[in-house]
């Protein structure tokens, strides 16, 4: 074999390796503080897990109820962080569900309006409308009604949700839900068949 | 120097299936794997256990077809791979057309999102410029270390 065309060959097959592997040692960012509102489990656990969610995924909606049983299984060793991540762009009321969701956070009522967002996602995902049925869940989960009114009217929540998702992005999330357990990336659906896995692994760290 | 018209074709579409090639590779390459993987999977065609070797060296194997192809080094191999390549992602996004799957996103470019309808059409346009490139590349083309370099 000529020589030359054997070392370009090989320069060729080492450049995106090296290329990669340089720009995969940047920092992505820090995962931001979140307000207590929206933890929940032993605040002094020893694992935390955040989820990136988007309230109308479906996937989403489908792995709640294993997270559920995770923070039962693992009561006292592991904290759920929520942050935000609406995906409007194929989810058309991704953005208000999370805007009442917050809301509904600044009454301290994050969990129970979350669950109840995933329960009833089915009815009001395709809503031209929402606001309805999210003032229900309200009404539900004992919201003071008009403090909730005044808060789904005022754009500023979606502040929130934007630096969530800003950070979201930095971590090149593009699938929800994402799942960050110790050292692993969960995405989708794995959670349900890995995340005792990844519970363990970092309970053992 | 004369140029032939096949010569400016085989140009063309060396640059255009190798630039495409290697964005694609590269932009899920630096991404995390899992998230390719995950979107893999919403193509309910690959077996779990394949999923992660998948995310990891299909983008690999993108980015070296494409350099190949940009370079000009063993070009008619490269285009065949390119060939390959886009058959197997018709293949794969027809498949998931015809059961019904409503992908949100094709996973083509990583973040990127590119809706499945245009990467249809977008990988029958470049499946036709492989196959011609691998039809017409029959001595080193222009431009290419093939030419610069020729086998001995």
């Amino acid at each position: 074999m000529n020589i030359h065309r054997f070392l370009l060959a090989t320069l060729l097959f080492a450049c995106p390796l090296l290329a990669v592997y340089a720009i995969k040692q940047t920092n992505w960012g820090p995962i931001l503080a979140t307000p207590k509102s929206r933890q929940t489990g032993d605040p002094r656990a020893k694992v935390t897990i955040v989820e990136y969610s988007d309230f109308q995924c479906p996937s989403c909606a489908s792995v709640d109820p294993t997270v559920h049983k995770y923070l039962e299984l693992y009561k006292g060793k592991i904290r759920l962080i929520y942050k935000y991540y609406p995906l409007p762009r194929i989810h058309e009321n991704a953005m208000t569900s999370a805007h009442a969701a917050e809301c509904a956070a600044s009454q301290d009522h994050f969990w129970p309006y979350h669950d109840r967002l995933f329960e009833t996602q089915l009815s009001w995902a395709k809503l031209q409308d929402p606001a309805t049925s999210f003032m229900a869940i309200a009404e539900e989960v004992h919201l003071d009604i008009q403090k909730f009114q005044a808060c789904y009217a005022d754009p500023s929540p979606l502040k929130i949700i934007e630096a969530d998702s800003q950070e979201a992005q930095a971590h090149q999330i593009t699938s929800t839900p994402t799942f960050f357990i110790g050292d692993d990336r969960l995405v989708g659906s794995v959670v349900v068949t890995d995340g005792a896995r990844a519970i363990e692994k970092a309970l053992r760290q | 120097m004369r140029i032939r018209a096949n010569d400016l074709v085989i140009l063309f579409s060396r640059l255009a299936i190798g630039s495409v090639l290697l964005y694609a590779g590269f932009m899920k390459a630096v991404g995390p794997s899992a998230e390719f993987a995950a979107v893999l999977e919403t193509y309910k065609l690959f077996p779990p256990s394949l999923l992660t070797p998948l995310a990891i060296g299909l983008p690999y194997v993108e980015m070296w077809t494409g350099l190949f192809l940009l370079a000009g080094l063993y070009s008619r191999q490269a285009a065949l791979l390119s060939t390959l390549l886009f058959a197997s992602f018709l293949t794969v996004i027809s498949a998931a057309f015809l059961r019904g799957i409503d992908l949100s996103s094709c996973g083509c470019f990583g973040s990127d999102i590119l809706s499945p309808r245009y990467t249809f059409i977008l990988d029958v346009g470049l499946l036709v410029l492989s196959l011609t490139t691998f039809r017409l590349t029959k001595l080193p083309p222009p431009l290419s270390l093939d030419r610069a370099f020729p086998k001995v």
